[in-house]
């Protein structure tokens, strides 16, 4: 119903060419999770398939029509912002209703729409609120909920849970992916955590530059990435990557090996170093390794594993877990 | 350090008693004197009280001028106001959130608005031009005129506090530009639309130069004008002079000590936020 296609979409602001040439199918029902660093033209990407932003050149389709020139409110979508952008003057009620009252729909149908979302997401005692009374996270929901009663084909979220802290972003993705599931609706969700693209995604967009680097499930991206850059950006803590002599030693141009796939030993490895720093996490430790002709390199053990700082430790990666860039 | 705060409170105080106060006690007691006690213009208690009689008698002037000319202040205050603060409003808007080449020249214009003083005989030739001179719509059109530079600015750095993310969210939501700046733009400025229209009110009301220019004509007097009715080269009535001042002065100063809370709000608020 609401597959979202993009057809060679090309923007620049002034003579600055921000979004690249990018060409993506989304399809009905898919949780789509745009990632990059900062600055990469995500949320330009998200605010030309909302319409807030026009495209330089290319097509959009929703749902199998042509909406490269239609306006925001005809697109069948519903966005979600970083700031919420509540309005303060009205209450949950009315922020909830507004786009409704705004299309002169009954008072009565209003009502019912306004309580049942309410319902979902629980908002039911704040209704009367205005939302400088209510704390992030409500905030968060009632952004939601004004989303939800569009009832669209498309969800856009932009960094959603980026003014939340660390627990209730970790509730809110759970929720969101329920949601997700209950209303069997499209959603494209930008953000520049790996966490959430990797928790919450069916398909994550890798983007760079204003250009797309790589497409795929999370685990397709995680055990494949394309290239050096997905190999970089997607998995915590960050894979060790290795360029210029060390890596041509090797055969390639870049090399790459995921922590989690190194093992330690006190006597025998490819790599001998010198312990720097251990994390430890509790269920995991991070043990930050320097090693002479390759520089600094990341293991991950178990958190029961006995390593002080300054202990000489071998490193091997595990069979198959190595990625070799440019081979030659 | 208590004690030096204590005595600049008390100082400043009894600075604006002098400055203030002293002054409208005078014009309270002279108001209600006598014609020739009053023409000495002495700082004196009223031998007789004639309150009562020198209101009746200063409202009933001149065929009940005073009621007149209030409703023509009044008009003309409303006027001025409705059409400025809708229009100071929206250019605000548009200057702060639209990028178009426009916006450099409208806001010359706006500066120019402030900076320039107005000049009366062109503006007069202008009004007789389109018909309006010796109207109140001239006056009020006039007024709006005056207000126009202070009031976009004020507005357009208050627009700039409210995040373009709520203009965007409207615009999902279906509201069409119109429906944008009405429903969602226009409600958030209330504490600067109290503050002009506090501010302006005040001034359009009390205003005595402009009318004088603009508005000559018995039927178009307008308060501060009926100060001359008393006050003539061959009769000199001071006390009922003064009981006009004193009616002509109460309805702002009201104004002011009720909404003065919301006017220093609505004048900060905007700095603030940045
Ligand atoms: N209105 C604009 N005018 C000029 N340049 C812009 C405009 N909006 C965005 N850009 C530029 O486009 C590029 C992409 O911006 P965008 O906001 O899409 O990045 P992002 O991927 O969302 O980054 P972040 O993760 O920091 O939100 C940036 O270099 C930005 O400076
Ligand atoms: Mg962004």
């Amino acid at each position: 119903m609401a597959r979202v296609v993009l057809n060679d979409i090309r923007k620049s602001f002034g003579a600055v060419e921000v979004i690249k040439g990018i060409d993506l199918t989304i399809e009905d029902g898919e949780f789509c999770v745009f990632v990059g660093p900062s600055g990469c033209g995500k949320s330009t990407l998200l605010r030309i398939i909302s319409g807030l932003e026009e495209q330089t050149s290319g097509g959009i389709e929703i749902g199998g029509r042509d909406v490269s020139l239609a306006e925001p409110a005809e697109r069948g979508i519903a966005m979600v912002f970083q700031s919420y952008a509540l309005y303060p003057h009205l209450t949950v009620r009315e922020n909830i209703g507004f786009g409704l009252s705004l299309a002169r729909r009954p008072k009565a149908e209003i009502a019912a729409a306004v309580k049942k979302v309410a319902e979902t997401l629980q908002l039911t005692p704040l209704l009367d609120r205005k939302p400088k009374a209510l704390s992030g996270g409500q905030r968060q929901r009632v952004a939601i909920g004004r989303a939800i009663v569009r009832d669209p084909g498309v969800f856009l979220f932009d960094e959603p849970l980026s003014n939340l802290d660390a627990a209730l972003r970790a509730q809110m993705r759970i929720e969101l992916t329920e949601l997700h599931a209950k209303l069997g609706a499209t959603m494209i969700y930008v953000t520049h955590d790996q966490v959430e693209a990797m928790t919450m995604a069916d398909k994550i967009v890798v983007l760079n530059g204003g250009r797309i680097e790589q497409v795929g499930t999370p685990m397709e991206l995680y055990e494949h990435p394309a290239t050096p850059f997905v190999a970089g950006f997607i998995g915590s803590p960050t894979m060790n990557l290795y360029e210029g002599k060390v890596a041509r030693q090797m055969g390639c141009d870049t090399y790459g090996i995921r922590p989690e796939h190194l093992t330690l030993s006190s006597d025998e490895g490819r790599w001998q170093g010198r312990v720097r720093h251990v994390e430890r996490l509790g269920a995991d430790s991070i043990v930050h390794l320097d090693v002479p002709d390759l520089g600094p390199l990341v293991a991950r053990t178990t958190g029961d594993a006995r390593i002080a700082p300054g202990e000489a430790l071998w490193a091997r990666p595990q069979e198959g877990r190595e990625f070799r860039y440019g081979a030659v | 350090m208590k004690r030096r705060q204590y005595l600049i409170g008390a100082l400043s105080l009894a600075v604006a008693f002098v400055v203030f106060v002293i002054p409208f006690i005078f014009v309270f007691l002279n108001a209600a004197k006598t014609a020739a006690e009053s023409a000495t213009l002495d700082f004196s208690w009223p031998r007789e009280w004639r309150f009562w009689q020198n209101l009746v008698e200063v409202v009933q002037a001149r065929d009940y001028m005073l009621l007149l000319a209030y409703f023509n202040s009044t008009v003309i205050t409303v006027g001025a106001i409705a059409l400025m603060v809708v229009s100071g409003a929206m250019v605000g808007y548009l200057l702060q959130r639209r990028r178009t080449p426009w916006n450099r020249i409208i806001y010359g214009f706006v500066l120019a608005g402030l900076i320039i003083p107005p000049a009366v005989v062109p503006t007069i030739w202008l009004l007789q031009q389109i018909g309006l001179f010796k109207s109140i719509t001239g006056m009020i059109f006039i007024q709006c005129a005056y207000g126009l530079g202070f009031t976009v600015l004020l507005y357009r750095a208050f627009i700039a506090t409210i995040p373009r993310d709520l203009d965007e969210a409207a615009i999902i939501d279906g509201a069409k530009p119109w429906q944008v700046f009405f429903k969602v733009i226009l409600p958030l400025l209330k504490p600067v639309t109290v503050t002009v229209i506090v501010v302006q009110s005040i001034t359009i009301f009390n205003d005595f130069t402009h009318p004088l220019y603009y508005l000559p004509g018995a039927e178009n007097v307008t308060v501060q004008l009926t100060l001359y009715n008393f006050q003539s080269q061959f009769v000199s009535q001071m006390n009922l002079l003064f009981m006009n001042i004193l009616l002509v002065t109460v309805p702002p100063l009201i104004v002011f000590v009720f909404f003065n809370r919301q006017i220093v709000a609505g004048m900060t608020s905007g700095a603030v936020k940045g």
